[in-house]
């Protein structure tokens, strides 16, 4: 619904964790935290992909959670955007053809924003975020263009 | 009376009258389908979307993961098993069976009864 865009002011996060060494995943919390504080700019972790418009995921993805993250990517409503933090997902990082890393995360979702870094700084997740959101409104234009996305 | 009125019901609480109802009817039935059509289309009916969130995890099948009100007695037939199980042998299902215990168990308390006297 078009009209409603003015709405539309705030963005919410799922967290994937996968194999993380959790360094990236400390980094996520500290964005919550009063110093960063994003939920004044309306961007919110919420416990179910179910309600989000971006998937986050950290880690290398070890091959026993490759299929449920790829169930928590499907689970997530239309139009999402995926965000990876941290080196481990970019590229595997130091796990890199491990026997039992599924991962780059590339390779088993789609990934729309890769936020380097070991772990990256809570700015550059920030700024991940907000490209991930740049990204879902491009998405949601060419939904209404088609007639889809009504809400 | 005009044929409108001669279809209305009047009481000292209100009134009713079919064709009114049937109007409304279709007023909010119009209302629902706008706000229906207003819809996300971008839903995707018989994917994983429709499924509960279980952590990522597969739904099992319903009947693997549904608690059963006999499972609440779970601990006690875990704990006197072989109790249960002689008494689940017993249990035939078979009413001529329980009327002979009935008899059987009769029986013996008559005869106890009269063995005492």
């Amino acid at each position: 619904m078009g009209k409603l865009t003015n709405f539309k002011r705030s963005i919410w996060v799922f967290h994937a964790s996968g194999g993380s060494c959790n360094a990236c995943d400390i980094e996520i919390v500290a964005v919550l935290t009063p110093r960063y504080d994003v939920e004044r700019f309306g961007i919110k972790l919420v416990g179910s992909p179910r309600h989000a418009d971006v998937l986050l995921v950290t880690g290398a993805i070890p091959r026993d959670f490759a299929d449920k993250l790829r169930r928590v990517y499907e689970q997530m409503p239309d139009p999402k955007a995926v965000v990876v933090v941290g080196s481990c997902g970019t590229t595997g990082g130091v796990f890199y053809d491990s026997y039992n890393i599924a991962g780059p995360i590339d390779e088993i979702i789609p990934v729309d924003v890769y936020v380097p870094g070991c772990p990256p700084r809570p700015e550059a997740i920030i700024d991940g975020v907000v490209k991930a959101w740049l990204k879902i409104e491009k998405l949601e234009k060419e939904l209404e263009k088609k007639g889809g996305a009504g809400e | 009376m005009s044929w409108l009125e001669s279809l209305t019901l009047t009481s000292p609480s209100g009134f009713w009258n079919p064709l009114l109802w049937l109007a409304f009817l279709v007023i909010f039935a119009v209302i629902g389908y706008i706000i229906y059509s207003r819809g996300n289309r971008s839903y995707k009916p018989n994917t994983e979307q429709v499924k509960p969130f279980i952590s990522g995890n597969a739904v099992e099948d319903v009947e693997q993961i549904r608690v059963r009100a006999g499972d609440i007695y779970w601990g006690f037939m875990e704990a006197l098993k072989g109790y249960y199980a002689v008494l689940m042998r017993m249990h035939t299902g078979d009413v001529r069976d329980y009327i002979l215990w009935y008899l059987g168990i009769g029986a013996i308390i008559l005869f106890i009864l009269l063995g005492g006297v």
